[in-house]
């Protein structure tokens, strides 16, 4: 297929500096977990997307000196040859696919709380960090200045020789430069503090003196936010960060633009739940009528037609992808290739933010399971082996997300014939309904991209309307069962805190109720006050609450937490969530564990002072409890009908995924599904091959003897 | 080329295919013939008069409605007496209850779906769509004197002008009717079929908040159209996905497509861009959905729903 | 019941060297979407009278056999293939398959209403001029009686037109009757062992007609703007829906 010519923009060459960029896909700097200390893996994920086309991929934040150390956050770090080495791997494979590599330069004052290096990091004003509220900083004075801006030049340096084309001062999300810039963090008295040219002094000293050493050979960049919403304190967009654009732009090669500062760089990173993609265009664009060079700036951006309308619009000259990169690596190259409905696009869920803000794991990503998996499992997004078991027939019951993504590489793989069947209407499982909380409508890319791609594909069949019980199964005539049917919500209360139901707790009674109860059977939520009991601790109560209490009703939300979804913390939709809920008046209640639950209402405990009990009143309590896996008809297959008859009905292969296992996130559901299709042709499918871990391993008897 | 029409109705109205078929006809440069079989055919003929008509053919049956036998006996009666060299009716489902059959027993030429005649080589060339309308091809009939065409609705526009046709009453005498008119049953729109509507009214994100769908919903209704969405709509639950236009829900091929407030998603443009007219209104000028539209209107579409109304 | 498997076109083509049709590497193929339709009508009304068979019958070459073997799948009971690889014209179709569906003397006699891939939505009623059988086109609803059944032939604009039609009868099978059912992979397996009976043309006589020449339709000129205030659009576009409403 041919590329739609009004995409062609997109793939015009642009010039960095002494750098030339093929085109205007620039994957941004980016966390996966896996820093310098897991090379192959960091390679062989960025290598990814320049095989997918990216004109440029960058690292993550890269640490410039062990003072800037964010563990146990995982960052890249050149401190030292042995980085170089071990970084510029990803150097050398993304210049075999003629991509530019960039390497973020990184300190980030008293946010890095170092607690690997035990090292003390410096700051321009001793406040503690807003960020890692126990790091304070040691104040600069100007030898301290010096020294650091030295130790850009040496990581700069570092950079280049490991074969990086675009060193950044990077700024963006209050790092150092920024915090120059910035009166929250800059109460200075002195030539670097005061004025905006004074608190501009670092970032400009530093940029001059990276350009000196290394701009003949590597394109500098700046990423810089340009407002981070705290009013005067913070940086403005017209009384910082215009004049800072001004007075740099001749030293500057390529401007990153963004807003937000650290402690809520959702603003950034925008979660689908509160933005639509594009949000930061405005900003970008007031840049880019500033400044003479090229700007680039990312916007969760999935469409090529609001890419086209960014760069014709003068808002952007690159269109920089994160997110997008990481659900989809090959993005670029389906819209070359005219394959637009092959784009696997971003829901904006932010699990693989969540991942790096928990600090340690490496990414995952909802929408693509091989997202991070490039070198430890070596699965690659777009091919797939044939199985060399593809002469059997797969059933797979239950087309949620587990069953849709098994029965998607089943068919990419070639096997004879995959049917997967469903008892509802429709693909999707619990994405059906989930996706109409407020808010979560891109969520349903996951059924959308899988629908497509399921329809393309001749050797896979979607029934619906077909619930199979035990003897459907066993007589259905395939070679390997899936299971693959999901799970519900408790309805009796049982959770994780007190590993007891709740007496009382029946959602078969009208007035109490469960989530999917009311999402997807539209069971009525009677009366006016509604109390939510939240054991669950990810988005399922709260956004039940927001829509509950858009709709009328005066709700209370209760945990035995002292935090309302607490994950919500890492996929940034936590400050939003809680204005959102205060906004609608819900009632935030944390410390609280139900008792009893009456007609009337139900009867709770401070978790940490059980005789104080509290009465709440409530017309309709429902049940966010926990999750159960629907595991019945597993259960009868196994266990009734046993494996030995299935044998000696041809069943050679019987397995089960997703929820229906254990309940877990729906990026873990389509990896499990992922997994067992990738691996439906090895000695024993059911248990997961072993992966690649990057680690030393040592030879016992040399170190003895040494 | 001589042309024989065969006029189609419905309940005592003549149906608008018939008028296109004129049209077809005059283009043929020949002599033109209508017939029309019916009850009263006399209430019917008026309507038919139109400029470059020359003659009606009255034909008088017992039949109150349409029935294949009828047709198709009074038809082949009528080729066997006038020798039309082109045999002209609409591609309905009235004709394909009887087309064939007569193209097979007479031994015509014989294609339907055609948008398109050219008459020039002295023999009919017709062009219609193959492989599901991704082409088109153009045929002709050699070694046949004569030609049956079915032609698509609304292709050629309806005949207008007074005409000052000469009517002839023929009788047939039709021995049997096999399939038998009984009744007609109007269908009440309930939770419907959208690939089978003939009109749909498809809105998108544009139309913003859950709140403005009923306003739609009545507009489609007073339209006679039925409403159908784009994506993002269905994702966010304002409607099931039984409505939904685009890849991952139904393909639709409605006579008119009127989007309102739809942008054209990859996705969604894949769904509808074969129907067959296209009417898209959008704040946006840079819109997809003007790429594949037949007619574009660059205007608010709340203000232009409110306009809509008032002129139904 | 006439079955039919369609050719299927994806979004690139190319022609063969004479133009006059589709070069083969660019097709797929698929049973015609109306054919489950009738078949699972043809199910029912067989498994409602608890008795009776359901015949499959196709005219194509050995590949067309897939297409049929979905039907039976479904549940049809046999399959009879009469062969041919040649471009056929509806009337040509009807021809070779009246032989064939005579010598079974069935009691109905099924097609679908048109073919997904030519839509000429005759080969139907040919054949039943062929047969010398009562017919209905474009039926939605089936209720057999005694000697006769009574159907509903949907009109243009969902109007019902309720007809009775002396049996035996062909009728032409519209999408939505019914909801097809689906067929096991142990049915599809069954499906791929049974023997489709093969059988060859008789004389398909002349083809009533012939391709000049294929030709991928030309993209439009983008859309005919309308102007002027709100108003103005709105009566435009009543004129344009009246225009084409027939």
């Amino acid at each position: 297929m041919a590329r739609d010519p009004k995409y062609d923009i997109l793939f015009e060459p642009i010039q960095l500096g002494p750098k030339m960029m093929k085109n205007r896909f620039y994957q941004i700097p980016h966390c996966n977990g896996f820093g310098s200390e897991k090379p192959m893996s960091q390679a062989y994920f960025r290598a990814m997307k320049a095989e997918g086309g990216y004109g440029a991929c960058c690292t993550e934040y890269c640490s410039i000196h062990p003072e800037s150390d964010d563990t146990h956050r995982v960052s890249a770090r050149l401190w030292d040859d042995d980085d170089i080495k071990n970084l510029g791997l990803m150097c050398d494979m993304l210049h075999e696919h003629g991509a530019l590599a960039a390497a973020e330069l990184w300190y980030g004052g008293p946010h890095a709380p170092c607690m690997e290096s035990r090292a003390v990091p410096r700051a321009p004003s001793q406040i503690p960090s807003d960020f890692e509220h126990l790091t304070y900083p040691k104040e600069m004075d100007k030898d301290d200045i010096r020294e650091v801006q030295g130790f850009y030049v040496e990581a700069a340096k570092r950079a280049r020789e490991a074969g990086f084309d675009i060193v950044y001062v990077y700024g963006s999300h209050s790092y150092l430069p920024q915090q120059f810039l910035t009166p929250y963090y800059n109460r200075r008295t002195d030539e670097y503090g005061g004025s905006l040219e004074n608190r501009a002094r670092f970032w400009r000293e530093t940029i001059e003196q990276v350009k000196d050493a290394v701009g003949d050979d590597c394109a500098i960049a700046v990423r810089m936010s340009t407002d981070m919403f705290m009013g005067e304190a913070g940086t403005q967009l017209e009384r910082d960060c215009l004049p800072f654009v001004e007075l740099v732009d001749d030293m500057v090669d390529v401007w990153d633009i963004n807003v937000s500062g650290i402690s809520e760089w959702g603003e950034d990173a925008t979660p689908s739940r509160f933005y639509p993609a594009g949000r930061m265009l405005p900003w970008q664009k007031a840049v880019k009528d500033v400044s003479k060079k090229p700007v680039l700036g990312v916007g969760r951006f999935t469409s090529p037609d609001l890419m086209v309308e960014a760069i014709n619009g003068g808002s952007l000259d690159i269109i920089a992808t994160c997110r997008p990169s990481i659900s989809d690596p090959f993005l670029p190259l389906k819209i070359d290739e005219g394959r637009l409905d092959d784009i696997r696009e971003c829901i904006g869920c932010n699990i693989c933010i969540s991942r790096w803000e928990i600090g340690g794991p490496p990414l995952i990503c909802t929408q693509n399971a091989t997202a991070g998996e490039e070198y430890r499992r070596g699965w690659h997004p777009e091919k797939f082996d044939p199985a060399t078991n593809a002469d059997n027939d797969v059933l797979v019951v239950g087309a949620g997300p587990a069953g849709m993504e098994c029965a998607m590489i089943l068919g990419k793989r070639g096997m004879r014939r995959v049917h997967l069947v469903e008892g509802s209407d429709d693909m999707g499982g619990i994405m059906r309904w989930v996706p109409q909380l407020p808010g979560l409508g891109e969520w349903a890319r996951v059924v959308n991209y899988r629908k497509i791609q399921i329809d393309k594909l001749r050797n896979v069949e979607f029934i619906p309307n077909t619930e199979l019980d035990a003897d459907g199964v066993k007589d259905y005539g395939a070679e390997l069962v899936v299971i693959a049917t999901g799970g519900y919500w408790a309805t009796d209360g049982l959770n994780g805190a007190t590993h007891d139901t709740i007496p009382g707790a029946d959602a078969s009674k009208p007035n109490i109720l469960t989530p999917e109860q009311i999402m997807r059977d539209g069971k009525e939520v009677p009366g006016k006050r509604v109390v939510i009991v939240d054991n669950d601790g990810y988005y399922m109560g709260v956004s039940l609450a927001e829509k509950l209490a858009a709709e009328g009703k005066q709700v209370t939300i209760m945990t035995h937490l002292g935090h309302h979804a607490p994950y919500m913390h890492f996929t940034l939709e936590a400050p939003n969530m809680h204005r959102r809920l205060h906004q609608l008046k819900v009632e935030m209640v944390t410390y609280q564990m139900p008792t009893q639950i009456g007609n009337g209402g139900l009867t709770s405990a401070h978790v940490y002072d059980e005789e104080h009990l509290t009465e709440w009143e409530a017309d309709a309590v429902v049940l966010v409890t926990q999750r159960r896996s629907n595991e019945a008809l597993y259960r009868e297959l196994k266990d009734k009908v046993g494996i030995d008859t299935l044998s000696s009905e041809g069943i050679t292969g019987f397995y089960r995924i997703g929820d229906c296992v254990a309940p877990r996130l729906t990026a873990d559901c389509i990896f499990d599904g992922h997994r067992l299709a990738r691996e439906i042709d090895s000695d024993n499918p059911e248990v997961p091959l072993p992966f690649k871990r990057e680690r030393a391993v040592i030879e016992r008897e040399a170190v003895l003897t040494a | 080329m001589s042309v024989l029409i065969v006029a189609e109705h419905l309940r005592g109205e003549l149906r608008p295919i018939t008028l296109e078929l004129i049209s077809a006809a005059r283009e043929l440069e020949g002599p033109v013939a209508v017939a029309v079989i019916a009850k009263d055919p006399s209430a019917l003929t008026d309507a038919v008069d139109v400029e470059g008509v020359n003659e009606i053919l009255s034909v008088k049956v017992d039949q109150e409605e349409f029935e294949n036998d009828v047709y198709q006996q009074a038809v082949e009666r009528l080729i066997g007496q006038r020798e039309p060299q082109v045999i002209l009716l609409g591609f309905t489902v009235n004709s394909m209850g009887y087309g064939p059959a007569v193209a097979a027993k007479l031994g015509l030429g014989f294609a339907s779906d055609v948008f398109s005649i050219d008459g020039a080589a002295g023999g009919p060339v017709a062009t219609r769509a193959f492989y599901g309308s991704k082409v088109h091809a153009e045929v002709e009939f050699p070694g046949h004197d004569r030609v049956m065409l079915l032609l698509r609705p609304t292709a050629w526009p309806p005949a207008e002008g007074a005409g000052s046709a000469v009517e002839e009453e023929v009788s047939v005498s039709i021995s049997g009717s096999l399939a038998r008119h009984k009744e007609f049953v109007d269908v009440a729109t309930g939770d419907v079929d959208i690939t089978t509507a003939d009109f749909l009214l498809s809105i998108g994100r544009g139309v913003g908040d859950k709140e403005n769908l009923p306003q739609f919903e009545e507009l489609a209704g007073k339209m006679g159209a039925i409403l159908s969405v784009s994506r993002p709509l269905v994702d966010q639950g304002w409607m099931p996905n039984s409505r939904q236009v685009g890849q991952s829900g139904k393909t639709v091929k409605p006579k008119i497509y009127l989007a309102l407030g739809i942008s054209g998603a990859v996705q969604h443009l894949a769904g509808m861009k074969t129907s067959g007219t296209i009417i898209a209104v959008n704040t946006d000028p840079e819109a997809a959905i003007f790429s594949v539209a037949d007619y574009g209107a660059v205007a608010d579409l709340f203000e232009v729903a409110e306009e809509l109304e008032k002129l139904y | 019941m006439c079955v039919k498997q369609v050719a299927v076109l994806g979004d690139e083509v190319e022609f063969t060297a004479d133009e006059r049709d589709v070069d083969p590497d660019y097709l797929d193929y698929a049973l015609n979407e109306w054919d489950t339709y009738a078949t699972e009508e043809a199910l029912r009304l067989c498994e409602a009278a608890a008795d009776g068979e359901v015949v499959v019958v196709s005219v194509g070459p050995e590949d067309a056999e897939e297409a049929m073997r979905r039907c039976l799948a479904m549940g049809a009971d046999r399959g009879i293939r009469v062969d041919s690889d040649a471009w056929l014209d509806p009337i040509q179709v009807a021809r070779a398959l009246a032989e064939v569906v005579r010598a079974e003397n069935p009691d109905l006699v099924f097609a679908g209403v048109q073919s997904a891939d030519a839509v000429q939505a005759a080969t139907g009623t040919a054949l039943a001029e062929l047969l010398d059988l009562p017919r209905v086109a474009v039926v939605t609803k089936i209720e057999l009686g005694d000697g006769n059944a009574t159907v509903n032939r949907e009109l243009e604009g969902g109007v019902l037109d309720v007809v009775e039609v002396d049996t035996p009868a062909l009728l032409t099978i519209q999408t939505g009757i019914n909801e097809p059912r689906y067929a096991t992979l142990r049915a599809i397996k069954q499906a791929e062992e049974k023997e489709i009976d093969v059988r060859q043309p008789g004389d398909l006589g002349e083809p009533a007609y012939q391709v000049k020449k294929m030709f991928v339709p030309p993209k439009g000129e983008g859309a005919e703007m309308l102007n002027g205030s709100a108003a103005d659009v709105a009566q435009k576009i009543k004129e344009i829906v009246e225009e084409h409403t027939g």
